[in-house]
């Protein structure tokens, strides 16, 4: 007797059971269905942005876009660092980028590119960079140069020896690292320093700061220019001249550059976005959060090295956006 | 000819110091490359594991516990007195000549910067008498089977991951439709129709395939609810791998085994998925991880179980890992400073940033892996079908034979081709032309492919040509039809060669970062591409950028943490291909 009883209740315990289990395992797989369309929908933010450019505004632009990426996690952006002059030929004014980066303004014949392309733009400023000419730091014997040197040493038909620069300098050949020609910092350098002379053919052209650096660390009658990040973040490993424009040699800094005071060497630096893709919300959104950032002292100084833009700019900045954006949508 | 019969009236004596300047010459060019390769890769691993920052004490720690225990099994299996005696030997006279050495140089040369005796020591002598020792222990019964449990353990792990990556680009939500009306039955049928030797059941299979491709991605759009993610795994991958992990063993050790080795892993990893699930981690990963570690451990274990051989080498992954808690223990009760690795966990599953210590490679990584994996199957069918074609088809003589010559020429002479002139043909063919995208990871990939293509076809040739043609000619004989020679003799004699030729090709491919530069790859993206038309950065691309930032973080450790992460990986791959042409070459 005992024994069926004992079966009964085993039973009833195993029915329950299974269907106490039934039901739970219904209850999760409840919870377990997803929608075919995979959206999570919402007014959230979201879609691709592709930004190319310059090298020069790389760190300083992929440094706001990571902030923004954290901040919405729908929105997939994208950043490559082309060149200023082989982002706009080759991404930009064909269509197939968002915003372009340059350490200089759009020249004529790209925007006549892109107008044949049917790609309208708007110019906004970044931030300014102080183009920082460096030498080795064992190279005591100098410490600035006047912007007339410094013609001389990188025109197109330049002197060779240090010597013939100034007399008190040594007796030795000049080794010259300098930016590629598909960079913005090549463009402003001869804008700024050489203008109609050109820029000579005799030195070791890169897109890479640190290539610069290493070759100018490696000789002490080495000469280089580059853009202010490089020495900000590594200002033990290479000399920074003063550079003398007529009123005495200023040395390149945040201070020295955002108080007008580097000349002619302190340049702003430009995004462009499409204004096609401003007509999208989280383009839009983005470009405005650019250009809260640009006056982040902390973001834009500390982090990158550059200098902050400032109140005013900003504001105007925002101003040609909200127009732009305006355009786009409206 | 003079000189050699200079003595040719009799047996006179022939100078040997030619042959022995030889020896040592070609001796000296083995060890330049390698020493060279060596050196770097010991500075790129140190300043990964920020290496030059442990302490002697913690290097002692992780050495008494994890290497010598290491050692010591190896060792036992080995059970051999003079390996005993010799590998002590050059352990305990490696340890006075390496630090009789680098302290010399040290005074009387010059510095040798971020090594320390220590840590010389451990990648001069350590690490080369532990892969000695490795290889003669695996020779044992014990070693062997230590080493295969802790493969398919790191194996599961590696392909676990590759699966999980896979699945991030590929719709699972296909998937979960194509293997459920398509593959599924498809692979009954066709076991049914073996089993009952029926072949009509077998040759229907792969019809009821194909129209099972074609309901799921026409009902893709229309069905409206799925099952998560997690079940979709479980039911699509983890079930059918534990199944077939239990008919392997069921034939052998009876159905009660085959249950436990399905079932244990299988309830193990849908436990662990959705645990993980719970606690905010990927659970799907999780339960591709677990079950394909997993089952294969499990095959394993019973195999070894049944064979009753070796069972002492199954303690080997339970003493690597003790030893690594112990050591870890140690090393926080008396408190010595560890290094701070660059190459961590968060490295691997993090965003790039522009903070060196929160930098991460995730998003590039996974660009890397899916284009890797298209590559692979793309150059692997187009470079054996284009060889087979060459070799098999095309008569040897007459015009067209003069043609099959010119082209074999010009294939060769691809290989030589810039990889940025592929660069630029991708960027105008399958960008623009066909419209796939710039910069996304199926232009990318069938880039890349054109660009190992003239490797894989040239080597996939010589394989097909070194197949002898007496094995043709017999299968000729039998009356055997040209497809069938091909299918059933040429290719699985030709296999393993055709797979290291594309091994070696796929190791160019996943290192060329000019060709992406070129297609307009982006140089930094935030989040893993989500299919295959969504822009992506590879591995290369970000390590060369972050090696441009000025921070010198950037340029050693960060840069350093990712190269060894695509070595990492780039072994992982090879390993994989190795494994499964070591298989072909048994079979064949």
């Amino acid at each position: 007797m005992a024994s069926s009883h004992d079966a009964d209740t085993a039973g009833i315990t195993r029915r329950k059971s299974l269907s106490a289990l039934a039901g739970a395992g219904a209850l999760a797989l409840a919870g377990c269905t997803q929608s075919g369309n995979g959206g999570d929908g919402g007014d959230e933010l979201s879609g691709p942005i592709n930004i190319a450019g310059s090298s020069t505004v790389f760190p300083l632009m992929s440094a706001v876009m990571e902030d923004f990426a954290a901040e919405h996690p729908g929105v997939d952006p994208d950043i490559s660092s082309t060149g200023s002059g082989g982002g706009f030929s080759n991404f930009f004014c064909t269509g197939d980028t968002d915003f372009n980066n340059a350490s200089r303004p759009i020249q004529p014949e790209e925007e006549e590119l892109c107008a044949d392309n049917g790609v309208e733009f708007v110019e906004l400023i970044a931030a300014t960079d102080a183009l920082t000419v460096v030498v080795n730091p064992e190279a005591d014997w100098i410490d600035s140069l006047t912007t007339e040197e410094l013609a001389q040493i990188w025109k197109s038909d330049p002197v060779q020896t240090w010597d013939e620069v100034r007399d008190e300098f040594p007796n030795e050949e000049i080794e010259r690292f300098g930016a590629a020609d598909t960079s913005g910092t090549y463009d402003y350098f001869i804008e700024a320093i050489l203008e109609d002379e050109g820029h000579t053919s005799e030195y070791q052209a890169t897109e890479q700061d640190n290539t610069i650096a290493q070759g100018v660390s490696g000789s002490e009658y080495a000469i280089g220019y580059f853009g202010f990040a490089y020495y900000f973040q590594n200002p033990d490993q290479l000399k920074a001249l003063g550079i003398d424009d007529g009123d005495g040699p200023v040395e390149p800094s945040l201070e020295t550059a955002s108080s007008g005071e580097y000349t002619p060497l302190s340049r702003p630096l430009f995004t462009y976005p499409s204004i096609s893709s401003l007509g999208e919300e989280h383009i839009a959104e983005f470009a405005r959060y650019f250009v809260e950032q640009t006056t982040n002292e902390e973001l834009v100084a500390n982090d990158v090295g550059y200098v902050p833009a400032t109140e005013e700019t900003q504001e105007e900045q925002m101003q040609k956006l909200e127009d732009a954006i305006e355009q786009a949508q409206g | 000819m003079a000189t050699d019969n200079a003595n040719a009236g009799g047996f006179g004596e022939v100078s040997r110091v030619r042959g022995i300047v030889f020896e040592y010459l070609s001796f000296g060019a083995s060890v330049f490359g390698l020493v060279a390769l060596g050196v770097l890769l010991v500075y790129v691993a140190i300043d990964a594991f920020d290496l030059a920052n442990a302490s002697p004490e913690w290097l002692l720690t992780y050495f008494l516990t994890l290497v010598v225990p290491f050692l010591a099994f190896c060792l036992y299996s080995a059970s051999d007195r003079d390996v005993t005696r010799r590998a002590l030997g050059a352990l305990g006279g490696g340890l006075v000549a390496v630090a009789a050495l680098f302290t010399a140089v040290e005074a009387f040369v010059a510095p040798i910067p971020r090594l320390n005796w220590q840590l010389a020591y451990l990648f001069v002598v350590a690490a080369p008498v532990s892969a000695y020792l490795a290889y003669v222990g695996s020779g044992g019964r014990v070693g062997a089977v230590g080493f295969g449990l802790l493969g398919r353990l790191v194996g599961g792990v590696a392909i676990g991951l590759a699966v999980g990556t896979l699945f991030l680009v590929f719709d699972p939500l296909l998937w979960f439709l194509a293997y459920t009306l398509g593959v599924l039955p498809a692979v009954g049928l066709y076991a049914v129709g073996r089993r009952r030797s029926t072949p009509r059941a077998q040759t229907a299979a792969v019809p009821v395939a194909l129209a099972g491709l074609i309901a799921a991605v026409v009902l893709r759009d229309v069905v409206a609810t799925y099952p998560s993610d997690l079940i979709i795994y479980l039911w699509t991958v983890a079930v059918p791998v534990a199944a077939a992990g239990g008919l392997l063993v069921a034939g052998r050790s009876g159905r009660t085994v085959a249950a436990l080795v399905a079932g244990l892993p299988l309830a193990a990893a849908a436990a662990g998925g959705f645990l993980a699930a719970g606690v905010g981690l990927p659970g799907p990963t999780v339960l591709l991880v677990l079950v394909l570690t997993g089952v294969p451990t499990a095959v394993y274990v019973s195999r070894v179980a049944d064979a009753g051989e070796g069972l002492a080498g199954l303690g080997l992954p339970l003493l690597l890992g003790a030893g690594a808690i112990a050591g870890a223990l140690i090393v926080e009760a008396w408190g010595v400073p560890a290094p701070d690795p660059w190459l961590d966990g968060s490295f691997l599953t993090a965003a790039p940033s522009r903070t060196p210590v929160e930098a991460g490679l995730y998003p590039a990584i996974v660009g890397s892996v899916i284009i890797i994996a298209l590559v692979a199957v793309l150059s692997f069918a187009l470079g054996v079908g284009t060889s087979v074609f060459l070799e098999e088809y095309t008569p040897e003589s007459g015009a067209l034979g003069t043609l099959t010559r010119i082209l074999q020429v010009n294939v060769a002479n691809l290989a030589a081709v810039p990889s940025v002139v592929y660069g630029l043909l991708g960027l105008g063919l399958f960008a623009n032309l066909l419209g796939l995208g710039i910069g996304t990871a199926v232009t990318a990939a069938l880039t890349l492919s054109l660009l190992i293509l003239p490797i894989t076809i040239i080597s996939a040739q010589e394989a097909i040509r070194s197949v002898p043609d007496d094995l043709r000619r017999g299968s000729d004989a039998m009356g055997a039809t040209r497809w069938q020679t091909t299918k059933n003799v040429v290719l699985p004699e030709a296999m393993p060669g055709i797979l290291t030729g594309t091994i070696l090709a796929l190791g160019r491919a996943i290192g060329e970062t000019a060709p992406l530069i070129m297609i307009g790859a982006a140089t930094t993206v935030f989040r893993a591409p989500d299919s295959l038309f969504s822009r992506f950065s590879a591995m290369p691309m970000q390590i060369y950028t972050w090696a441009g930032f000025p921070q010198a973080d950037f340029r050693y450790g960060v840069v350093a943490a990712g190269v060894i992460t695509l070595l990492l990986i780039l072994v992982g791959m090879n390993g994989t291909a190795i494994l499964l042409r070591n298989r072909a070459e048994r079979g064949s």
